[in-house]
This record gives structure tokens, sequence and C-alpha cells, in this order.
């Protein structure tokens, strides 16, 4: 990669946060890597950004990192918080948020329909480390069938949002979202390239991204510690879409890319809002 | 001055426009649903939003979108509303995000009786959220016209004090059909003592202070001042910290600006508290109204009986009851709140009696006889229930 990790990090991101107090061998920073390096490609600066964060480790790790303004909300409700800001904020401002899965997927799931289907432009990047990492390993809605966790010791069998033909990115697609895509860290330049799309999309844009946990997920689901296996292991079983082979359990690409084809919700708003202030009628 | 036959909710939604208010998230529920049909009417004429959330914990998240991006916003729901609050609230009150929050009181417990009277939120609203280490503020209107005065004061109270307000009304105040009178110029508004606040942004870079200072503009995004905010204690730029001494400080501030500043909204409504009276009779909202027609009686009677009517019931207006007398709490609800505050409040060999109801005012005949059974000392019964002396 010709981006040095230590230029982007002094040109966006706050050198008190970074580095995280992540563990080592964690994916996030991967992640995060990637998020930078394309807002840096698409020219943006640090004050076109409001950057949003929720809880677990995605949230808490990656809050207050970017140089510019901004925020955190509890538990699943930063895309609702995101959402009234989005009417608030100057329209040229981009919202990116970055959450865990357990946000995204578990308790914010309501809200983040909602944000996709009123198209409100953001960025939602879901960092996914296969459970409730922060809070010791339990089992969440995208943990792999047959995964040992703390709460799943004999292994993973409830059917979740990525088992049994279950995808949550059909629930997004279904509920209006205008950008979808799926990485795992690994991806490198494919996830950067999916990620400077999603943020040109004036509308809701998401980005699932599962990355390696070799604290928490691995010691438990793979008996190691050591991150290669990790890294190995959930790359042997992503693949590109169309290429899925028997045992893929992320199957990396573009979802789908409707950009720009719906009314961008704060948009609609202030245009309908106008139009009655001026006429009294819509 | 233009003058209207109409609800407490078009009261209140004149009110927030008049100070400012130009986002509303709500939520149908009944008997609030009327004052966000009010809103998404009345905010596009005058350039605001009126937006639906998917619950009342999205409605109110919205809002705090809407304040951390600087526009003066509100929402409003009952009982059941309130308590999906408890997420949002929180989250405004540690970051101290101006907003403005109606509830109106129906019955309860959980969903209840939609269309009576209730106040079962007294507690409710003194602790919306869990954590404690805080203070809030809850401003309680007995009529359409105070609630419109209330909403204003309430948006005030928020920007200076930097949080949000809970304005608590109940079913037959929103509801209800009265006389009212909105100002329409600067001088009619001050007359009926209106007073307002801009938003203005904090410039950075540390957002947080830890005295109890008035007046601090909120943390805006935006405005490129590298502004940070979140649901952690937060160190005085904003940054999440886990220091025990971080977290003294941010509790002192979120107690102490809202005590230490308390001459600023100490509302209450006096009648026939002059000459010491034997016997006090305690309320707010609705049965107030009922309180001093029964009050009046029992003076033309010769009874030295008076009425204390609290407007801001958080913080407690402890020193109220510092005098010994007989005190009588009027309240709609039958498990007795407001009673336990002057219960604590009320000085040494003074004698606390309830009188509760809910759904149903107390008739001014049923107050009158209950003002003479305290005096002289005999039991009290209601609707067989033994009313007890606290």
């Amino acid at each position: 990669m010709e981006y040095r990790s230590s230029a982007l990090k002094d040109k966006y991101l706050r050198s008190r946060k970074i580095p995280s107090t992540a563990c080592s061998g964690c994916g996030l920073g991967i992640n995060h890597k990637i998020i930078v390096q394309a807002v840096d490609e698409l020219g943006l600066r640090v004050d076109d950004v409001i950057w949003g964060t929720s809880i677990g480790c995605a949230g808490r790790q990656t809050f207050a990192t970017w140089k510019g303004d901004g925020f955190a909300g509890t538990h699943g409700r930063v895309y609702a918080i995101a959402r009234g800001l989005r009417m608030a904020l100057p329209r040229e401002k981009q919202i990116i948020l970055t959450v865990g899965d357990g946000d995204a997927f578990g308790i914010g799931l309501l809200h983040l329909i909602h944000c996709a289907r009123t198209n409100a432009d953001m960025t939602v990047i879901v960092s996914d480390n296969l459970g409730y990492q922060s809070t010791g390993g339990q089992f969440g809605f995208t943990t792999p069938q047959g995964a040992k966790t703390d709460s799943s010791p004999y292994g993973m069998f409830e059917p979740n949002l990525m088992s049994q033909g279950i995808d949550v990115m059909d629930i997004l697609k279904g509920a209006g979202a205008t950008f979808l895509a799926r990485h795992v860290s690994m991806d490198g330049l494919r996830a950067v390239e999916s990620i400077k799309k999603a943020i040109l999309n004036r509308g809701f844009s998401l980005i699932h991204m599962p990355y390696p946990c070799p604290t928490n997920f691995a010691s438990r689901h793979l008996g190691s510690r050591n991150q290669v296996d990790i890294y190995r292991w959930m790359q042997s079983h992503s693949a590109p879409l169309g290429q899925e082979k028997a045992d893929t359990i992320w199957a990396t690409g573009v979802y789908r890319d409707i950009s720009n084809s719906r009314p961008e919700f704060s948009e609609l708003v202030w245009g309908s809002v106008e139009k009655i202030r001026r006429t009294g009628a819509l | 001055m233009k003058r209207f036959l109409e609800t407490g909710n078009f009261a209140i939604t004149e009110g927030a426009i008049l100070a400012g208010c130009r986002f509303f998230c709500g939520y149908p529920i009944t008997p609030a649903t009327e004052l966000a049909e009010a809103m998404s009417t009345r905010l596009p004429q005058v350039g605001g939003v009126y937006l639906q959330g998917e619950d009342e914990c999205a409605a109110l998240h919205l809002c705090i979108g809407a304040s951390l991006g600087g526009m003066k916003a509100m929402t409003a729901t009952s009982g059941p509303g309130f308590i999906l609050y408890a997420d949002p609230y929180g989250w405004a009150l540690g970051c101290e995000m101006p907003l403005v929050v109606v509830n109106s009181g129906r019955v309860g417990p959980v969903s209840g009786i939609t269309g009576a009277p209730g106040q079962g939120e007294f507690y409710l609203t003194r602790y919306p959220t869990q954590g404690g280490n805080f203070e809030c503020i809850t401003l309680a209107p007995n009529s359409a016209q105070e609630a419109m005065a209330m909403v204003v004061e309430a948006f005030y109270l928020s920007e200076r004090l930097r949080m949000p307000v809970t304005v608590l009304a109940d079913q037959l105040i929103t509801d209800g059909f009265e006389d009212i009178s909105v100002p329409e110029t600067e001088s009619e508004m001050k007359e009926m003592g209106f007073r307002f606040w801009p938003r203005e942004h904090h410039k950075g870079p540390d957002f947080y202070p830890t005295t109890d200072a008035l007046d601090v503009p909120p943390v805006q995004m935006g405005h490129g001042t590298g502004a940070i905010c979140s649901d952690w204690t937060p160190t005085e730029e904003g940054y999440d910290t886990e220091e025990v001494e971080a977290h003294h400080r941010h509790a002192y501030r979120l107690i102490y600006k809202v005590r230490n500043n308390r001459r600023l909204f100490q509302f209450q409504e006096k009648k026939f508290m002059d000459d010491d009276p034997d016997l006090v009779v305690v309320s707010y909202g609705t049965p107030a109204r009922v309180v001093n027609t029964a009050v009046e009686r029992a003076r033309e009677k010769g009874l030295k009986v008076g009425a204390l009517r609290l407007i801001t019931l958080w913080p407690f207006p402890d020193e109220l009851f510092s005098r010994q007398a007989k005190y009588l709490v009027v309240e709609l609800n039958w498990d007795g709140q407001l009673v336990r505050e002057v219960q604590r409040a009320a000085s040494k060999d003074s004698k606390v009696h309830f009188l509760g109801v809910c759904g149903d005012l107390p008739t001014a005949v049923e107050l009158n006889e209950t003002f003479e059974s305290i005096l002289m000392n005999k039991p009290l019964t209601r609707k067989g229930w033994q009313l007890e002396v606290w």
C-alpha cells in the first residue's frame, strides 16, 4: 500500500487516542485504517466529517480518534442520533459511524432499518468481531453457527442473521438501503474502494466488516490466541461474491449499489418544509 | 394578543414555537398525540421539522441529534412512552444537551387507561434514567395557559443550564379546551413573563466544565471545533475516561449546576398562606384547581386552610414545608408519591395526610369533608380506603 499508516494518522487522527487500547493482534485497527484511507483518497478534510461511534470494542476504540467533531451514543442508538443530526447539519458534511455487530444487528437494528428506510445520508461501518467481545465473549447475531463462545459453550445453535439462508444484508436491502457491501479486514484495497463508494452515495450506506478477535473469540472457538490462526481461519472462510465455496461464511464485495437513486432524507424533508412554508401545501 | 378556545396541546405547540423550537420528533400516544399533530401542522409553516420516530426511544434520540446539530428540539409523550426515554434522557443529562420533554400523565401502571388523568410519574421525572449523580428539573402547569408559559420557560432553562427539562402535565391539561391567549409582540411576551435564550455553539476545546456555571453553550457538531461528547464519563475536553476523580467532577457539575441555580426557577402558587393556616393543602397540576375551590369554601366557613400548589416539582422545594402544621397532599394516584417528599421535608411534629385518587378528580365537597375531619382529628376514609397519616 502506498499509504503509510503514520501519515494517515497524523493527518486525521488524534495522537491521544492512537494507538488505541485494543488487544494485541486485534483486527479493528485494520478496519479503522481502511476507513481513514478511503476518506483520504476522496480528498476529504477533517472538518468535512462528523464521526459517530457506539459502544463495545468497535465503538469505544474508535470514539474521539477522529481529529474533527465526534460523538458516541449508547447501545444501539447512535443511528437515531445520527438521523436527527443529519437534519441539523450542513448538507455537505459527511456522517461516518463506526459501530459493532451487537450494536448494529442486535440492539440497534430497528433504528438502523429506519435509517435505511428514510435513506438518511450516513455511512455505517459495522466492524464485526463475531459476538460480544468487550463483555468477555458472548455470541451475537452474526456469530458463525457452531462457534463456541462463553455463552454458547456447546456451540452456537440459535438461528441468527447470517444462518439458515437469512442475511442481514437482505433485511437492509428490503428496508431501502442504497449501498451495501461486506468485506473482511484482509480485503484491503477492495474494502477501501467499497467505502469510497459508500461515502459518495448521498443516502444510507452500510459496510459489514468482520474482523479477527484473537482474545475472546479465537481463544474460545479456535483454542488459540495466536493471531495468525484467527486471521487464517477468517481468510479461509471468506471469498469474493460469486466465488463462494461450501465452507464460505463471508461472501465479500458489493451487495447493492443503487447510489443516488432515492431521495436523500434530509433533502426530502427540508425541501418539503420549504414548499409548505412558501405555499401552505405540498 | 390572540385568543383561542383550544387545548393544552395547542398552547404547548405555540409556546414551543415562540421559544424557538424548530424540531419535534414524536410517537403517537394518547393523550399527547394531538401535540404531535399540532406540531406537524405548525412547524413547517415556520420553517421547522416534524418527524415521527420508530418508537419513543428513537424519537428522543432524534431530538438529541437535532440539538447536537444546533436546533432547539422537543418531544412529547405519556407515561408508557416516557419510560422509553430512559436511555436518551440519560445521554442528554450526561452530555448536557438542551431538550424539552413534555409528559402528559394518564392512568397507570403500564398502559393503564388512555383517556383519564393520572400523576404516576412524579418520581420518574426525578429519576428518568439510571445511574444517579444528577439533578433534574420538572415543571408542572395546571392550565393550558400555564402549560404554554412553562414550555417557554423549559426551553429557557434547558439552554441556560444545558440539560433536558421536563414539563409534567396530565390528560386534562393537554386534552381539555380552555381560553388561551397567545402573545404576538415582544411587549406582550414580556408582560406574560416569557423568558428566552438563544442557542449558541461551544467554541471548545474544554466542553465539560467542572463548576456550577450557567450559560455554557452546549457541544455542537459541524463547526470544526473538534467537539466530542459521549455517553462515557468525560474529561473536560470530552474524552471518555475511567478515572473516578473525573467522574466526581462531572457529577458535581450535573448536580450543583441545578441546585446552586435554583433561584432561577422556583415557581409555586400560594393561596391563603399568609396567616399560617392550620392545614396546608399541597398539590400540583389539575387537582390543584379543585383544591383552590375547596380551600375558598373552607375559608368562607372560617376554617384556617391554605393551598400550596407546586409548579417546580424538582428540585423539590423543601423550604416550603419548614413550618410545623398539618399538611394534606392531594394527588392523582392511589400509592402516594408527592406525599413522600412532603413527609420528608415537613418539619418535625407536622402531620402529613394523603388523599389520592386516579383517573378522576376529587370533588370540592369531598375535599371540604376531608379538611374538617383532619382539623377535628377524625379518621379519614374515601371510597372504602382508609386514608393514611404519614
